[in-house]
């Protein structure tokens, strides 16, 4: 294992633990979406490129989305104080 | 269920799950050791048998294809769910025309952010073209490809405003684009049925290694996977865009 696939899986495991550490759901789709990148420079390191193009697009951009709209949506109801 | 009972239950799971999860580690292959052949069978025949130079397209669109049809109708049928959930619950007939949401306008976007998006959306959406197109010679596929060009769209909502955005972004076109993308996949695997081959057998001529037009019927499931897969973002990203109904800065709020 080289030096930069243990820096890519210490920064997987550390933003991941940051994605479970913060609260405030807003936030929290950034985080997720910073796991995601970090996800992809482990899978890129890790000689998957194809498999990194999915979580770059899926992780960093889909889903982050759908998690703001679906927050938005919950606030038509309920303002945030 | 007290705090407590709550850690003494979840302590107790993790002890009896202890032992399986010690097993597992201690067995598991060596870091970077692949023990199967498969990966090694399709690198030595895929380049010879299909003239193709990313070994994963050759998998997911041709050898294993089977598995990717019955994917791709998993997404269309994920799509079809979320659509009818939405438009259902706002109404049949109402999806054409952007809902107004009255004190629910968002800040106008600044110049910067405007002409960022401006910029980088065509490049983004012709970034996810190239994508597609070199499915069969280097990373990346319809699926990405698709992914990528829904973000473009995205971009492009962001640069323009919402009202803008829905009137070049009409739910039917991209609703006849994803059931375009998901019916020339199955076309794809009866074709070949037609002329006597197996259903989804790449019967079609390979063409050059490394060229464009190369690996047959790779080429068209590949294609039909990328429109469905773009039609399907962008239908998604419709409906839970309409979720948030922001309104222009000309609006009345």
């Amino acid at each position: 294992m080289t030096a930069l696939l243990v820096l890519a899986f210490l920064l997987a495991a550390a933003t991941g633990t940051g994605v479970v550490l913060t609260r405030h759901p807003r936030r929290q789709v950034v985080a997720l979406a910073i796991n995601g990148l970090a996800l992809a420079l482990l899978f890129m390191a890790l000689q998957a490129p194809d498999v990194a193009y999915s979580e770059l697009a899926v992780g960093t951009a889909a889903l982050p989305l759908m998690f703001l709209g679906l927050l938005v949506s919950i606030a038509t109801d309920r303002p945030e104080k | 269920m007290k705090p407590a009972a709550r850690l003494v239950v979840t302590l107790v799971a993790a002890l009896a799950l202890l032992p399986g999860v010690v097993a597992v580690i201690l067995h598991m292959p060596s870091f970077g050791d692949h023990a199967l052949p498969y990966g090694d069978a399709i690198n030595r025949l895929a380049p010879v048998e299909r003239h193709v130079t990313n070994m994963v397209t050759a998998v997911n669109f041709d050898y294993r294809g089977f598995d990717t049809l019955g994917e791709e109708y998993m997404l269309l049928a994920a799509v079809t769910g979320a659509l009818v959930l939405l438009r259902g619950r706002r109404g049949e007939n109402v999806s054409d025309a952007p809902a107004k949401a009255d004190g629910r306008s968002i800040a106008p976007r600044s110049p910067a952010v405007m002409l960022i998006c401006r910029f980088f959306a065509p490049v983004l959406l012709l970034f996810g073209v190239y994508v597609v197109l070199h499915a069969q010679l280097t990373p990346g596929g319809g699926f990405q490809g698709g992914v990528i060009i829904g973000s473009g769209a995205l971009l492009l909502y962001l640069g323009e405003s919402y009202r803008t955005w829905r009137r070049f972004m009409r739910s039917l076109i991209f609703d006849m684009i994803e059931a375009t993308g998901a019916l020339i996949f199955v076309l794809a695997g009866f074709g070949p049925m037609m002329a006597g081959a197996k259903f989804l057998e790449n019967t079609l001529p390979l063409g050059q290694s490394r060229a464009l037009i190369s690996g047959g019927l790779i080429l068209v499931t590949n294609a039909g996977t990328a429109l469905a897969v773009a039609g399907g973002f962008v239908l998604l990203l419709l409906e839970f865009l309409e979720e948030t109904r922001a309104l222009d800065a000309g609006d009345k709020s």
